[in-house]
């Protein structure tokens, strides 16, 4: 264990608004502790070459590049269009909380991400990536619902699928949310298929 | 480029304003809030000292968070990424450079940790801001962020006295023999030190 400096030693005859400056940062040192030795592959360069390989296969994918911007562009205005004004979360914003579904036997290759954002005036907006569910018939949706204490406890909203591709979907949790809380996705009976849960928490 | 002028004098490097030894003045370090509008243009070299400026507290950031070396080691990666992707988003005028990488490290580190819970478990608006502890503790955690990045604006010859002094237990005399110089030498460069230290963490000209 380190013993604590003097700081009369160190600064010797400081007097005045300096000492206090001295005394500032000497308490911040001791506050703070040492700073980590790096490790060998942190202490050795910026991990620049991913960004640079990335930036060289794009350039040489004009045409991918392209649509991939298009289609960030699509998705960035869905998503914006179905929030409104209540997030602008920008490339720097960060969900508040990241929740994996999977499948379950009614839909055993559907897995999904459910991306919950900061809350604005009472609500969560969040972004449902789901892939895996099947076309439901006409007029019939999925449905996202809170679930609390273990059963399903408010809608979030529906949706409906074009076949089992990907698809990100932009929802709203209108509630004051709790320890525990957490969704799942559920599906309406339909003629010969029954209804009930198809994704759920992947660590349930 | 002056338009964060205020930025410019908060985080106006110490050692850039220590008269040399000898010879010209070596240029400013530029700024963290001008490394950042590079980084956001894509600039590499940019990108590589503001790296070398962070790298240390991104990883102290990580390790008092995640607990592991090996986890807080792969969160710096995250984090170095994330400022490449979100620079361009820096905004001068709402706050200062460090505060901003400091937010963004925070962020990226607390996703990780996220990751490797059960999901489930996450979705918590108790857990949502990972500042919802302890004030204390928050407060700790960034004069932890902000000491080890001013402690990378030290001439190497001053970190080396703070640390021997702060941290191996060692008195004035013990430093001066450990390194072989004047007892008076080292006092001076420990004050020179403080105050450069000082003037950094205050973000005012020494």
């Amino acid at each position: 264990m380190s013993r604590e400096p003097s700081f009369d030693e160190l600064v010797g005859e400081a007097q005045g608004a300096e000492r206090e400056r001295l005394q500032r940062a000497h308490e911040l040192l001791l506050r703070a502790g040492p700073p980590p030795e790096l490790p060998p592959r942190l202490a050795s360069a910026a991990p620049l070459a991913p960004f640079r390989r990335r930036r060289r296969r794009a350039l040489t994918r004009g045409a991918a590049l392209l649509l991939a911007a298009a289609l960030a562009v699509a998705v960035a205005f869905a998503a914006g269009y179905a929030v409104g004004n209540e997030r602008s979360p920008g490339s720097a914003a960060k969900p508040a909380a990241i929740l994996t579904l999977r499948g379950t036997r009614l839909a055993p290759h559907a897995r999904a991400t459910l991306e919950l954002w900061p809350a604005r005036a009472g609500n969560w907006p969040m972004t449902l990536s789901v892939v895996g569910l099947p076309k439901l018939p006409a007029h019939a949706a999925y449905e996202v619902y809170l679930v609390r204490d273990g059963r399903p406890w408010a809608p979030c909203g529906t949706f409906v699928t074009a076949g089992s591709g990907p698809l990100t979907v932009t929802l709203n949790a209108p509630y004051r949310l709790r320890r525990g809380d957490s969704w799942v996705v559920t599906r309406p009976q339909a003629g010969r298929e029954p209804g009930g849960t198809v994704l759920r928490p992947a660590s349930a | 480029m002056r338009s964060d002028g205020e930025m410019e004098i908060a985080l106006e490097s110490p050692r850039a304003r220590a008269a040399p030894a000898g010879g010209a003045a070596p240029p400013p370090d530029p700024s963290d809030a001008e490394l950042l509008a590079r980084v956001g243009a894509r600039d590499e070299a940019a990108f590589e000292l503001l790296y070398r400026r962070y790298v240390r507290p991104v990883f102290g950031l990580a390790l008092r968070r995640l607990a592991d070396r090996s986890l807080a080691e792969d969160a710096v990666q995250e984090v170095f990424a994330a400022i490449w992707r979100s620079a361009s988003t820096y905004r001068p005028e709402r706050g200062e450079a460090g505060g901003w990488l400091y937010v963004v490290a925070r962020n990226a580190i607390v996703d990780r940790r996220r990751r490797d819970r059960h999901p489930a478990d996450v979705v918590l608006p108790e857990l949502v801001s990972p500042e919802a502890g302890p004030a204390e503790r928050a407060e700790q955690s960034y004069d932890a962020w902000r000491v080890h990045r001013a402690l990378e604006e030290l001439h190497p010859r001053e970190r080396e006295v703070i640390e021997l002094a702060y941290w191996s237990s060692m008195s004035q005399s013990e430093v001066a023999a450990y390194l072989g110089l004047p007892l008076g030498t080292v006092k001076t460069r420990t004050r020179a030190a403080l105050a450069h230290l000082a003037a950094a963490l205050a973000g005012e000209a020494a």
